[in-house]
């Protein structure tokens, strides 16, 4: 009986949160299209942070792809040990579970690698070669 | 009949040709295509036979060495190189077949954990694997096992640890990363755990080691084989200096005696050179298959993943992690001499990726007060593991090294004090 009533409350209470998230979501992805309308406007230090940012938005609104295009970006512009590379990290897994879940070889075998070079990295990185 | 036994007795017994075979049967496992299929087994079977080369070279390095210090300061100067203990398992006691199928049951050890058990770590750090199965083989070996037995209680000890050690980490490396996404796999994993408890019962969280100034980068580190360089070649110098012309131009023949030495203390690292470069071309292809293989059968597998993963984490932790444990291994290099035990020269490799990794687990607990200290400590601990091995080492005949990676290490204990005088209790 309880367990019935607080199935209840949750799936209500789950369904305005959906509602919620899908209007953070449009909010993340309209501010992280913002962004890259700005890119080419801004250099150096602030354009890896705005590259940064746009990663960031794109994760919290779960659009992993994209996520993952520009915080690229923002480590081959500069190579350090950042937001950008720990975000990576965890992208990269998140995709690396996705291949396995839709049995694509393919597609683990080369976030795996993607993985390794991050290791070669912070490897690099460490000792001054970045 | 006579084709098999021909094949068992003069294929099957060469390591070389067994490793390629293992990475054979991945590649068909991976339905990989035949051109890459052949290529991959070829490079893997030339890897070995590099990574054979090379720790021939160390060896002969070694002898040397291990002439002048005995000469010179009157005591045993032991190298601490899991790479050498490798070599000379290889080479010397001829164990390179039974260390490359430790390292295949390993791995299938880790899968079944990992299939079977909440514990989903798969260990994906090669490298380390093969020092994991090279130590197993070693002390199995010793405490009196030898062929399927060797391999199958040196696959369930290794498969222990590959799954045991993520996990022991994970609480750590889950506050250092804020994510449970990723486990780190590497086989110094108890020395972490060390420095990350002396740091909590002397540290101060509060302040961070990421919130001080620190150079960027280590320049004379900026190659391996450098900053190897930088310790062994004035270490072979100073040696030959202290056992003196004499003794030295014996040994050197033609050649002055402190040329010599510094010829020889390049030839220490040529060697490690050589060895790593058939390292990393033996596991180019093995690993992949067999990563592969596990993360299939493990659909929701945890990848372990080497030490550098975390570096980013805390870059100034790992400056202070290698610093604090180089002075920790210097100390311990002139104190345990005192207590009986051999002289372990400070080993560059690893004070620089477990000293990091300290740190990274040691800013973690307690912060920068508690990196500093407890990485000291750690230089201290991974200095006496190896040492409680020379004696054990010098018995099997091996040549003034002993192993690294303190989990590998502790394996080996493990071996030579409980599963030896079981077995020969029995």
């Amino acid at each position: 009986m309880f367990f019935k009533k607080n199935k209840k409350k949750e799936t209500s209470s789950m369904a305005n949160g959906e509602d919620t998230r899908k209007l953070d979501k449009r909010e993340l992805i309209d501010e992280a299209e913002d962004l890259i309308n700005t890119i080419d406007s801004v250099s150096g230090d602030e354009r890896i942070k705005v590259l940064n940012r746009i990663g960031s938005l794109y994760f919290e609104a779960n659009k992993i792809d994209d996520a993952i295009k520009y915080y690229e970006i923002s480590i081959s512009e500069n190579k350090s040990l950042g937001k950008a590379y720990t975000e990576l990290v965890k992208l990269y897994n998140i995709k690396r579970k996705e291949a396995i879940s839709k049995k694509d070889d393919e597609s683990m075998k080369q976030y795996m690698e993607k993985i390794d070079r991050l290791l070669q990295l912070s490897k690099d990185v460490i000792r001054g070669r970045g | 009949m006579v084709i098999v036994n021909f094949i068992i007795k003069n294929i099957l017994t060469q390591a070389s040709i067994t490793i390629a075979l293992i990475s054979l049967i991945g590649l068909i496992l991976q339905k990989k295509k035949v051109g890459e299929v052949i290529s991959g087994t070829f490079k893997t079977l030339l890897g070995f036979l590099v990574l054979s080369a090379g720790s021939g070279i160390i060896v002969q390095s070694l002898i040397y060495f291990g002439k002048i210090f005995t000469k010179g300061f009157g005591l045993q100067g032991i190298v601490p190189s899991i790479e050498a203990i490798n070599g000379q398992a290889m080479n010397n006691l001829h164990l390179g077949n039974e260390i490359a199928l430790t390292f295949l049951a390993i791995f299938i050890v880790n899968i079944i954990i990992a299939r079977f058990t909440k514990w989903k770590y798969i260990f994906l750090t090669g490298q380390a694997i093969l020092w994991m199965a090279t130590m197993t083989t070693v002390f199995g070996k010793f405490a009196g096992l030898s062929g399927a037995p060797l391999v199958i209680v040196g696959g369930i000890v290794g498969g222990i640890f590959a799954v045991a050690m993520p996990a022991i980490a994970q609480p750590i490396v889950r506050k250092i990363t804020g994510s449970d996404d990723i486990a780190l796999g590497h086989f110094c994993t108890i020395g972490y755990i060390f420095a990350a408890g002396v740091s909590k019962l002397v540290g101060d969280k509060t302040k961070s080691t990421e919130d001080i100034q620190l150079p960027k980068g280590f320049e004379f580190l900026q190659d391996t084989y450098l900053s190897v360089g930088l310790v062994m070649i004035p270490l072979y110098i100073v040696t030959a200096l202290f056992a003196g012309a004499k003794f030295g131009s014996q040994l050197s023949g033609n050649v002055n005696y402190v040329v010599y030495a510094f010829l020889q203390g390049v030839q220490f690292i040529v060697g490690v050179y050589v060895l790593l470069a058939g390292v990393r071309l033996l596991l180019a292809e093995i690993v992949p298959a067999f990563r592969g293989i596990a993360l299939k059968v493990v659909p929701d597998a945890k990848p372990a993943l080497d030490c550098p993963v975390l570096f980013p984490y805390a870059p100034n932790a790992v400056t202070i992690g290698f610093v604090g444990t180089t002075i920790g291994s210097v100390i311990a290099m002139f104190v345990l001499p005192m207590f009986g035990l051999a002289m372990i020269l400070p080993g560059m490799l690893t004070n620089f990726f477990a000293g990091g990794t300290a740190g990274v687990f040691a800013n973690a607990a307690g912060g920068r007060r508690g990196a500093i200290i407890s990485t000291i400590a750690h230089g201290f601990f991974i200095t006496l593991l190896p040492a409680l091995l020379v004696i054990s080492f010098n018995k099997m005949g091996f040549i003034n090294a002993t192993a690294t990676d303190v989990d590998t290490v502790t394996a080996a204990l493990l071996y030579a004090w409980i599963i030896t005088p079981i077995l020969k209790a029995l």
